[in-house]
């Protein structure tokens, strides 16, 4: 028996162990490369570029980080602790924006808020001809459309913690005579505050990593610039030093999530779980808990994706729905389904291994897998090109780097389906069917793979999804004849087309909106 | 979770069906055989896609030979193919600027050509010593002005818009822009780096967070009234015109008082790339762009000034006899770069 699993595990391990160097070879290389740059170029960049930059970024993570809080929070605490009609409804509607990629939401927003837009137009309506608005190509405008984009991570974190809170708790509150708002302030908040915090880092690892928006709103940051430098320079020197710093700030970022999401543990409490109670306010307030869940729900969502179905509609955007525009939605497909399908067969043996034997080696092959969180789009292309072009270049310009670039990217979520379906069969169960008789192979054909086969599918089609959406990388690296929907969206974008970048745009949107669901059944986080 | 509910039952159906349908479709897609009748060719474009998209039509309209394009920034392009080597599928490269493909040129990526047809066709000025790039087309990066905000004699030069008058008042592309390179580097020959680190400064300071990344988004913000002014090349200005007819914006040729430098000029132009497979075709197509047919499209479709000498300019366009062009030749925007680059990253322009 031992001799068995011994010459079943062996083989695995050493695949294992040969991925995880697949995975941080890039990483690797990259920090080779800015570290062994010209000293000239860091001092150049640092009197000039990074402190700006890095001014910028966190400047903005901060600010969305605080709206995503009052948002999410008291989004949440309204759908669950008070009755209204329609709440179940609200429920749902306000995890739509996840299904809006953030390029999409900064271009509409580009339009509504720009110079002569029709946000303007009626502001001048109510102030006089000659009042402004603030630009949408700002700090305050990448901040808003962030926050929109991004407040659903809070929103669900807080949610399942109301849910999942100890009511006893703030009803021991309330009976010893603490006001309404004291027990939320006192009790029921600090109970929150480990779900509240890793949405909030999760917001803020978002923000970081960002390109689409940033892009299109002319915002710099770390993520923005180290594109630029890559498409402006013609050496790999700059990017790489900014790569490396921006790594190091999404490290501190994915560290304060995972260890705040494991501090939220410990607030589980025992005892005889109940639904907490709703309390109901007048005509008046549900009036005003309507008109506030209307407003967030219809700016971050409702009124853009209207606004894509005009547009869609127009006749300039319909004579684009040619050929060629199924071409990008069929390269968009396919490169989606290969990368996806890689990185389900890669994560396997990664997630079986550090679940069914979590020697110290296997589980650090796994975390390895994990680098792709703090690898943003622009730095896992540049990872994955200068990897190529040092070991393998005869590949480089070819679809394969692409994918690599991708499966870099994505594995992290397509992992997080994964664990949980390997970590729910218990292996008794394979045990059992070898003490029943059955070969190794037989009881993985048989009950393993069948246990794990709804997990399997979900992690691809997470990782399909978010794939189809990914711009950077497909920007820096496609191939000839490789445009996807999500460039075209970009390109016509970033000329101001707003009609011609509809369709692309709505269809991505569309796409996105069963892999919400998926995600709520599951692991939400990977959006 | 309560939203669990919605999916399990018609969950597994729907993705099954989804992987199905792709399974189904890559089935074909593995197994097409990859050559066809007559080889495409391979265009690495460093212009916009909606430029350059209608004259390659044209050429396979004329002579069925279909072209795929990626369209992508013109540096980006030039460091993918030195990356590529000859591994490269490309056949052609087409820039926005002269000095890319000059580096492309001294990188050994270009072939040279000996065509009559180019000869005759295109001036010695605007094409490499052995022609392995070829330019097609002329712009002039101007000054682009709200008609209702400016007027015309208020500035003469570019160095004018750094003038702390102007503060607020000015779009400018970003660094990255091969035409602000290129545009530096002429100022930079003309009136040596400290002048030009001036003009940066001020030209930074004025324009401020009015900085974007492609010239269409100026012209629209200058015929918006979002800035007075704006540097861009001149056919976005002429484009945005003829879609727009009414539009309050105009083009003001800087830089040609007495003793000014001159407008300072580029050219898009094309090269064939030395391990191209497809050398007939590759030289086809240059004879089709550099011939008054395709010198026409350049002039017609993208309002810019054609380079060969029998091919009329758009009439709506300044007459190009009217004004002066920098004296820098176009060859040595190339060596000029590496310098100018390090002039704009030390001033901080974005």
């Amino acid at each position: 028996m031992s001799t068995v699993r011994h010459q079943l595990v062996s083989p695995l391990q050493l695949v294992a162990m040969a991925i995880a160097g697949i995975i941080l070879l890039p990483l690797g290389y990259v920090t080779a490369q800015a570290l062994s740059a010209d000293p000239v170029v860091w001092s150049r960049l640092w009197a000039t570029r990074i402190p700006e930059l890095l001014f910028n970024t966190v400047s903005l993570a901060a600010s969305v980080a605080v709206i995503t809080l009052v948002l999410g929070v008291s989004t949440a605490w309204l759908v669950t602790r008070v009755e209204f009609p329609g709440r179940r409804l609200w429920e749902v509607t306000l995890v739509l924006p996840l299904a809006m990629p953030t390029y999409v939401l900064a271009y509409i927003y580009s339009y509504l808020l720009g110079f002569g837009g029709p946000v303007e137009h009626f502001w001048q309506l109510v102030a006089g001809p000659q009042a402004r608005i603030f630009s949408p190509h700002s700090y305050w405008g990448a901040t808003l459309v962030m926050a929109l984009d991004t407040f659903p991570f809070v929103y669900l974190l807080s949610r399942s913690a109301l849910l999942s809170m100890n009511v006893s708790f703030e009803e021991v509150a309330r009976v010893s005579g603490v006001s309404r708002l004291s027990t939320l302030w006192r009790v029921t908040l600090p109970l929150m505050r480990p779900s509240i915090a890793a949405g909030v880092a999760l917001v803020i690892l978002y923000v970081v990593s960002d390109f689409g928006a940033v892009s299109l709103l002319r915002y710099q940051t770390l993520t923005y610039a180290v594109f630029q430098q890559m498409t402006g320079r013609s050496d790999n020197a700059a990017a790489s030093i900014l790569s490396l710093l921006l790594v190091g700030l999404a490290l501190i970022f994915l560290i304060t999530e995972r260890w705040f999401r494991q501090r939220s543990r410990y607030y589980q409490t025992s005892g005889r779980y109940r639904v907490p109670e709703r309390r109901r306010y007048g005509w008046l307030g549900t009036i005003a808990i309507t008109g506030y869940l209307g407003l967030t729900v219809g700016a971050a969502f409702a009124l853009p994706a209207w606004l894509l179905i005009q547009w869609s509609l127009s006749p300039e955007a319909l004579a684009t729905l040619d050929n060629r525009f199924f071409g990008f939605v069929w390269n968009s497909g396919i490169l989606a389904a290969c990368a996806a399908t890689v990185g389900v067969l890669i994560g396997l043996p990664l997630a079986y291994l550090a679940n069914r034997k979590p020697t110290w080696l296997n589980i650090s092959c796994l975390q390895a897998a994990y680098a792709g969180y703090v690898l943003p789009g622009p730095v896992a292309a540049l990872a994955v090109l200068v990897l190529f072009l040092n070991v393998m270049p005869f590949f480089y310009g070819t679809a394969i780097v692409l994918i690599v670039a991708y499966v870099l990217h994505f594995l992290p979520s397509g992992l997080q389906s994964l664990e949980p379906a390997l970590q729910q069969i218990t292996p008794n169960l394979e045990e059992v069917a070898r003490t029943l008789g059955l070969g190794v192979r037989e009881t993985w054909r048989r009950v393993t793979l069948p246990l794990i086969r709804n997990g399997f599918i979900v992690a691809w089609v997470l990782m399909f999804l978010q794939i189809m959406k990914e711009l950077p990388a497909t920007l820096l690296l496609r191939p000839v004849g490789f445009d996807t929907l999500a460039i075209r969206v970009w390109m016509e974008a970033s000329e101001e087309y707003y009609q011609l970048a509809a369709p692309s745009a709505l269809l991505i949107v569309l796409v996105g909106l069963p892999a919400l669901a998926l995600l709520l059944s599951h692991d939400w986080r990977a959006a | 979770m309560s939203f669990v509910c919605f999916l399990p039952a018609s969950r597994r159906t729907i993705l099954s069906g989804l992987l199905l349908l792709f399974s189904a479709g890559l089935v074909p897609w593995f197994f097409t055989p990859p050559a066809q009748a007559a080889d495409p060719l391979t265009i690495y474009s460093g212009r916009s896609e909606r430029l350059i998209k209608p004259v390659l039509d044209a050429f396979t309209a004329s002579t069925g030979i279909q072209i795929e394009l990626l369209s992508s920034g013109s540096t980006e392009l030039v460091n993918r193919l030195k990356a590529e080597g000859d591994r490269t599928p490309a056949d052609l490269l087409i820039t926005n600027d002269a000095g890319t493909l000059e580096l492309a040129r001294t990188a050994g990526l270009l072939h040279p050509l000996k065509m009559r047809e180019v000869e005759r066709a295109i001036p010695a000025q605007f094409r490499a010593p052995d022609n392995a790039w070829v330019g097609l087309s002329g712009r002039f990066w101007i000054v682009a002005y709200n008609r209702t905000m400016i007027q015309p004699d208020q500035v003469t030069s570019l160095l004018d818009l750094a003038d702390p008058k102007w503060k607020d008042k000015i779009a400018i592309p970003n660094s990255g822009s091969e035409y602000l390179q290129a545009g530096v580097s002429v100022i930079r020959a003309t009136y040596g780096d400290e002048k030009t680190r001036q003009f940066l400064q001020g030209l930074k300071t004025n324009a401020d967070s009015q900085v974007y990344q492609k010239s269409s988004q100026i012209v629209d913000a200058v015929a918006k009234g979002q800035v007075a002014m704006g540097i861009v090349n001149h056919y976005y200005v002429y484009r945005y015109l003829a879609a727009q007819p009414g539009a309050p914006i105009a083009v003001l040729m800087p830089d040609q008082q007495e003793g000014g430098m001159g407008a300072i000029m580029n050219v898009a132009g094309v090269g064939i790339i030395k391990s191209t497979k497809h050398l007939d075709s590759a030289k086809l197509l240059v004879e089709f762009l550099v011939a008054q047919a395709g010198q026409k499209l350049f002039a017609e479709l993208d309002k810019e000034y054609p380079l060969h000498q029998d091919v009329k300019a758009d009439p709506a366009l300044v007459e190009r006899k009217s004004f002066r062009a920098a004296q820098v030749p176009l060859s040595k925007l190339a060596e000029l770069r590496e310098p100018t680059l390090a002039l704009i990253e030390q001033v901080g322009l974005r």
